[in-house]
């Protein structure tokens, strides 16, 4: 009976969490991202005051957490030319400088740390290797429209 | 006489020849497959099929194709590769782990049934041999030029499935056999 309760307690702060704070994020790779950061590196565990003072700690954390893993199976499931939109869409969204962004996320590859913990290692390998690809493609796109530029 | 020797010496260092080749390409293979670092756990599961059928469908490679980038192709075909032998590690994984448990769970039985135990054994020869036959057309061609390679893949992620099911349930069998005595 309590662990049911515990899980529509969890539902409804997951509901919360969707309905509040990611709403207003576009692009299931931001969603993502964000949700990475709202682990701790050390603990693993999630936290979000806006949340944790709606419901309790725990079930902020547990919330994030099924958010986390449910965007990024959805996300890892996109095919190829989906998951160049969701990246071009998310470089886009940054104010800093599109190549800069694209360079910076080849060379530190920042997405590995946004893999929630416990995922199938194919499709978190699928993942990475997708994004990998998506960045290959956005900066190759990027050059030749430097060069149409420099042509007209 | 000169010449048989001559040719043992030959037959010899050609054997030492192939030993140091195959060394060479053996460790070059583990060059190129770095561990996925810490996202590679113990393997409990297989990987869903509608990501199977992702890394061997044609799809993905059609729009790389499209983008008329020699470069970016290449990338793909080394990543999806890359992935592929990620997939058949887990399956083998998988394989060996249901296997084990089994083995364990049968040296504990009293009444051991000899013909399925030999059906066991035989399907995991023969889905160990498969994952290193696919391991050898991945390195080769690549997931994507494989022909029904995807539907072979997933059949042999079913198989997975079904042959730890049909061992848990033998586990089972063999539990309560063993609390009934």
């Amino acid at each position: 009976m309590e662990t049911s309760d515990k899980g529509l307690t969890v539902e409804r702060a997951y509901d919360d969490l969707l309905r509040r704070s990611l709403a207003s994020i576009s692009g299931d790779l931001a969603k993502l991202i964000y949700l990475a950061s709202t682990r701790d590196y050390n603990t693993g565990k999630y936290h979000h005051d806006g949340l944790a003072a709606r419901f309790k700690t725990d079930i902020a954390c547990q919330a994030l957490e099924q958010a986390h893993r449910q965007i990024f199976y959805r996300i890892a499931g996109r095919s190829l030319e989906e998951l160049v939109g969701e990246v071009d869409l998310y470089v886009n969204s940054s104010r800093q400088n599109r190549d800069e962004v694209i360079q910076v996320w080849q060379k530190l590859e920042p997405y590995r740390v946004a893999l929630p913990v416990n995922v199938d290692v194919v499709v978190a390998r699928l993942f990475v290797s997708n994004v990998k690809l998506a960045l290959a493609i956005l900066r190759k796109r990027l050059g030749r429209q430097e060069i149409r530029a420099l042509a007209s | 006489m000169i010449g048989s020797l001559g040719l043992l010496v030959g037959v010899f260092l050609l054997l030492i020849l192939m030993a140091v080749a195959t060394k060479g390409w053996m460790g070059a293979r583990q060059l190129q497959e770095p561990p996925s670092g810490p996202i590679e756990g113990e393997v409990t599961e297989p990987c869903p099929k509608e990501f199977v059928s992702m890394v061997f469908s044609r799809s993905d490679w059609e729009f790389v194709h499209g983008l008329k980038s020699r470069g970016v192709e290449r990338l793909f075909e080394q990543e999806r590769k890359k992935v592929a032998l990620v997939w058949i590690r887990q399956t083998s994984a998988l394989v060996r782990k249901a296997v084990s448990e089994h083995a364990f769970a049968a040296r504990q039985s009293k009444n051991l049934d000899f013909l399925k135990e030999i059906n066991i054994l035989a399907q995991f020869l023969i889905l160990i041999t498969s994952c290193w036959i696919l391991t050898i057309a991945i390195q080769t061609a690549g997931p994507v030029w494989l022909s029904g390679l995807a539907s072979y893949a997933q059949r042999l992620s079913q198989q997975v499935s079904n042959l730890q099911g049909a061992f848990q349930a033998g586990v089972l069998a063999n539990a309560n056999e063993k609390g009934a005595m």
